[in-house]
């Protein structure tokens, strides 16, 4: 088999006396759309957050590509091609929405420093690409009608789709999703679904996802974890995981 | 106007922007005063020490002045580019306290340096300019290509990046920006601007002393920010501008003039506590504006 995009080898996390995440052996493939599920508090922002390098991780290891990113920075780790949006959301909040998009779009906005600060017409002529660029992304978010707007005066579920589109602007090879259903409407969470398998299709991605609504999980994924207080307590797919005891014990508790 | 009354507003107005520039990226720094007293203490020294910058002529060549200017700068810009490397892993109040130690740590030096000055300063700095108007030339010729940076800043993407780390820092970092090189630039282009602020100074007032560079110059280089607003480079250098005069106009209603200023300190972040240039007036500015075409067609191909 080929190596996994991303590969998580006995990761744990401890919080001074709180074992937040322990032993996590994940294997995520290219292509997939791969799911973590569990009851709140269970680790999987926890997760999130030792594999985009904004949380140290206490024992074991984090590899890309089958090499080890371990200590790397948040923006090297983004650098590598991973993307992420957050559960509470982290919108450049005095920023517009194209502006937001834009500063997704900074990698691939590098020049000469001085043709920069001048502008020189090749550098007015990037900056128009990445406008343009930044304006399809909101479109296809359906969120091109408030390119101009403050970030902060968006509705919660805009602002959801303002951070993915955020998120898709730094052309990543795997997307880490964070709730991205949180405070959207039944209807709202169907379109979601329907999105997120264009994205992929389209943009040719790997996608790593965090929910709770679990049929919106079990209609998307590929494969699925489980997590329960910092453990993984199934994997497989979604028709194994519904039918994990493990599983319906952690969400139904278990019978007597 | 006053030709020395404007150059004084036009110092006031670049030490502004001196805050403003490691502000845009949410650093409150308070070094300013620093590097204005290293930029103003090597223009003492070398114009008054190294005699063949003086040629011939009675009036001291520009020619050296922009030398100064030079090695200022790049004095200024190696050492914030050390200083920062550490001090900007601060955040917030204790960036703005180990700032303020820097501040102090070079007054002090100066203070008991005899070769600096010591206490009692250099005297008699050479003078590029017969009369005043010069100074006000050059000192705006100098804020005009440091608004001018400003601008450019504000609008490409460098700028972009540090707005974006004062809004939300970590999810900057998220976005592949190296956000410890982005504080670094702002840091070190505001002591650089500071620096060259400071050699103009130098010959203006025609003596140099450690206490030019004091804890009081940096509360009142940050009031000239905090008064006209953070949001984009004409809120510092209107802040700089109007603090700077307010004293001297109101000098007529004697003593009173002290309250007066006190007040519109006061009145200024209580009524518009983002600054006179604050998002409010500029959104209403914009507003006055005739939308430009592309926006618009752009807008209706999303449809």
């Amino acid at each position: 088999m080929s190596t996994p995009l991303l590969e998580t080898r006995n990761l744990g996390v401890r919080f001074g006396g709180l074992q937040a995440l322990e032993g996590i052996d994940l294997q995520i493939r290219s292509g997939e759309i791969f799911g973590l599920l569990g009851p709140n508090g269970a680790g999987k922002t926890t997760l999130f957050n030792l594999i985009s390098g904004i949380t140290p991780a206490s024992s074991g290891e984090v590899l890309w590509r089958g090499g080890s990113i371990g200590g790397l920075d948040a923006n090297r780790i983004a650098r590598l091609g991973m993307a992420r949006t957050f559960q509470n959301l982290r919108l450049f909040s005095s920023l517009s929405c194209l502006d937001n998009v834009l500063v997704g779009l900074h990698r691939q906005g590098r020049l000469p420093w001085a043709a920069a600060l001048v502008g020189t017409p090749m550098a007015q002529r990037r900056q128009r690409e990445l406008k343009s660029r930044a304006h399809e992304l909101l479109a296809l978010l359906a969120i091109g009608h408030l390119a101009e707007q403050n970030a902060a005066a968006l509705s919660y579920g805009d602002r959801r789709r303002l951070e993915m589109a955020r998120a898709l602007a730094n052309s990543p090879e795997l997307l880490l999703l964070d709730e991205p259903a949180a405070g959207m409407n039944p209807g709202e969470k169907d379109q979601l679904r329907d999105l997120i398998r264009r994205i992929r299709d389209q943009f040719d991605l790997t996608i790593l996802i965090i929910e709770h609504y679990v049929p919106l999980m079990l209609g998307l994924c590929d494969r699925l974890a489980v997590l329960n207080f910092g453990r993984r307590i199934a994997l497989g797919t979604p028709d194994q995981v519904r039918r994990d005891p493990a599983v319906i014990e952690a969400y139904l508790g278990g019978s007597r | 106007m006053d030709a020395t009354l404007l150059t004084q507003m036009v110092i006031g107005a670049l030490l502004g922007l001196s805050v403003y520039l490691p502000l845009r990226c949410g650093q409150l720094s308070l070094a300013t005063p620093g590097f204005y007293a290293i930029g103003g203490t090597l223009a003492a020294l070398l114009s008054t020490r190294v005699n063949a910058l003086g040629g011939s002529d009675p009036l001291y060549p520009i020619g050296s002045v922009l030398l100064e200017m030079t090695l200022a700068g790049l004095l200024c810009g190696v050492l914030a580019s050390g200083i920062g490397a550490v001090v900007l892993r601060l955040r917030g109040v204790y960036l703005a306290i180990a700032t303020i130690a820097l501040v102090e740590i070079l007054r002090v030096a100066t203070l008991n340096q005899d070769a600096l000055g010591g206490a009692v300063g250099i005297f008699g700095i050479p003078q590029p300019f017969a009369n005043p108007e010069g100074y006000a030339v050059f000192a705006l010729v100098l804020l005009a290509l440091v608004c001018w940076l400003c601008e450019r800043l504000e609008r490409n993407r460098l700028g972009l990046a540090m707005a974006a780390i004062r809004d939300d820092e970590l999810a900057a970092a998220c976005q592949g920006i190296d956000t410890e090189r982005t504080k670094l630039v702002a840091f070190v282009l505001s002591a650089v601007v500071a620096g060259l602020t400071g050699v103009i100074s130098a010959h203006f007032l025609n003596s140099w002393n450690a206490r030019l560079g004091s804890f009081d110059a940096s509360i009142t280089t940050l009031a000239f920010v905090v008064f006209g607003g953070s949001r984009t480079w004409a809120g510092p250098v209107l802040g700089g501008l109007v603090l700077t005069a307010l004293p001297e106009l109101l000098r007529p209603i004697g003593d009173l003039r002290l309250i007066v200023f006190g007040l519109v300190i006061l009145a200024g972040p209580l009524l518009l506590p983002q600054g006179l240039i604050n998002p409010a007036l500029l959104g209403w500015l914009k507003g006055l504006l005739p939308k430009p075409p592309c926006t618009t067609a752009s807008g209706e191909g999303q449809r």
